[in-house]
């Protein structure tokens, strides 16, 4: 394959996924959504451990 | 072999006056002047600097920090004003920053000597160490062997002696896979725990700047330093930094230990499989609670964030590729015209995506477990030669394969902790990574501290003679 035959495949193949995953994402899904998940998901800091810069 | 056996041990050596900066820094000069022209660990040496900082850090009375005198290396995407910033490609001044690279900053806050730039796949586009502007650098246990990438330097600095640590960028796995092939301990801390700040950047949102080191010990010195909210980088939680050493001694009895029953075992190196196992039963015999454990499918995650990083990889770059073509390599220029193919839907999709993929796999996993142990490499650090043949599409396919246990939690954002954990037949470095939740990098590292009291796979040194 040529490699620009090679890139149009790889690109469509990942966008494949994107267009079968994305159908189930609501209005409210953004992608900030990340940030804010990894935030919520972290353990707790015992009071008074660790310092802010 | 070096009397510079850890960083840690250094550290505390010059805090004891047992050794004096320049006595460190002469020692890791000596094996580079011996030893780098046979394993392209430097792009950059940066001999009369290093040598002036550790004799003013001699003269001073007091220490600047726990690094005081500590010499490090940085991966040559970090701009460090007064030294060139290839990013591995053709060009010594590919990127420039208004400041210096906060993470190397603030090391030499922390005392450390900057030593030189380290060599690097060109863009941190590959999970070899390949570069053919600077030259391939070369596996210390055996340089006909890929060293993993892209902080390939990193790797073969901290393996070689050469350095005691060095800074590594890893976007889809290129702290752990250098670390991994070279016999290191490197850290992928959690998405926004290191500021990006001054460093070159791949994929804004899947970039994470971390230590590499020889032990678990050594990286939670200098994440120390590294981590924490920075106004130069939006992207750097305002979050505390947690003592990290002062965890490395908390004790992991019941720690749940998560062993993956899909896809991190699949297809891999026989080895590989049941060295990592191993260490799963290790640190099930220091307490942890072992358990198999199902994820929710890490290969949607590693082809959403494939989207992701093409994407951005493409905006960054190309401009400076349509400038000044002949300073990146064809493998380069073709990863680049790869990404200018997703249209900016598809990306705002992925990224979106991302987001949920992130709360699921938190919601299915952290219920169940604390921390995962998982491989790093599918199998034993290949040779170079033939990680580099073939078509461009021969050689992404096996940069894939070889990224693919490491991807997902770039795409995720988890603190992920690579170790080595045993040696093949074939007397390479065996690896696996210990992940955690996120911002619980105390949590990798005091697993990882304790499997390492327990063991000796990172006390061994290949012999470079």
């Amino acid at each position: 394959m040529s490699d620009e035959k090679f890139q149009k495949a790889e690109v469509a193949d990942l966008l494949g996924v994107i267009e079968r995953l994305a159908g189930e994402l609501s209005l409210a899904e953004e992608p900030s959504r990340f940030i804010a998940a990894l935030e919520s998901d972290a353990p707790t800091p015992a009071p008074g451990s660790g310092s802010a810069r | 072999m070096s009397s510079l056996t850890s960083l840690s041990a250094v550290a505390d050596a010059i805090r004891e006056r047992k050794l004096s900066p320049v006595e460190a820094t002469r020692e890791c000069l000596a094996r580079i002047e011996r030893f780098d022209a046979r394993f392209r660990a430097f792009i950059t040496v940066d001999a009369p600097g290093a040598l002036a900082a550790a004799r003013r850090l001699e003269a001073e009375a007091g220490r600047r920090g726990p690094l005081h005198g500590v010499p490090l290396a940085f991966k040559d995407l970090c701009f460090i004003r007064g030294l060139p910033t290839s990013c591995g490609t053709g060009n010594f001044e590919y990127f420039r920053a208004e400041q210096d690279c906060t993470a190397v900053a603030r090391l030499v806050a922390a005392g450390a000597i900057v030593l030189g730039k380290l060599n690097m796949t060109e863009l941190a586009m590959g999970a070899f160490g390949d570069n053919p502007h600077h030259g391939h650098a070369r596996n210390p246990w055996n340089p006909d062997r890929c060293t993993g990438g892209s902080s390939s330097g990193s790797g073969v600095a901290v393996a070689a002696g050469m350095a005691l640590g060095a800074i590594g960028t890893d976007t889809g796995g290129s702290i752990r896979l250098p670390a991994g092939c070279c016999g290191i301990t490197g850290l992928k801390p959690t998405y926004g725990r290191v500021s990006r700040a001054g460093g070159m950047a791949l994929s804004w949102s899947n970039d994470h700047l971390g230590p590499m080191a020889r032990t678990a010990r050594d990286c939670a010195l200098m994440l120390q330093a590294m981590a924490g909210a920075d106004p130069l980088d939006a992207t750097a939680s305002p979050r505390a930094v947690p003592d990290y050493l002062a965890a490395l001694e908390e004790p992991i009895a019941g720690v749940r230990v998560g062993v993956p029953e899909n896809f991190f075992f699949q297809g891999i190196d026989a080895e590989i499989e049941s060295a990592v196992r191993a260490a799963a039963a290790t640190l099930g015999s220091l307490g942890a609670q072992v358990r198999e454990v199902r994820l929710p499918d890490p290969q949607v995650v590693n082809d959403v964030t494939q989207i992701v990083s093409r994407s951005e990889s493409a905006a960054i770059h190309a401009g400076p590729m349509r400038e000044r073509p002949g300073d990146l390599a064809p493998f380069a220029r073709a990863r680049i015209e790869l990404g200018l193919r997703v249209p900016a839907f598809d990306y705002l999709q992925a990224l979106r995506l991302r987001a949920r993929l992130a709360r699921t796999f938190s919601r299915e996993v952290w219920g169940e477990v604390d921390v995962l142990a998982v491989p790093v490499i599918p199998e034993p650090a290949p040779p170079l030669a033939v990680a580099l043949e073939g078509s461009l599409e021969e050689i992404t396919a096996r940069h894939g394969r070889f990224s693919r246990l490491t991807r997902p939690f770039n795409g995720l954002g988890l603190p992920a902790l690579g170790l080595p954990c045993g040696f093949s037949r074939a007397g390479l470095p065996l690896a696996f990574q210990l992940v955690g939740r996120p911002f619980d990098e105390a949590g990798v590292l005091r697993l990882g501290h304790a499997y390492q009291r327990a063991t000796d796979w990172h006390t061994r040194t290949p012999d470079l003679a």
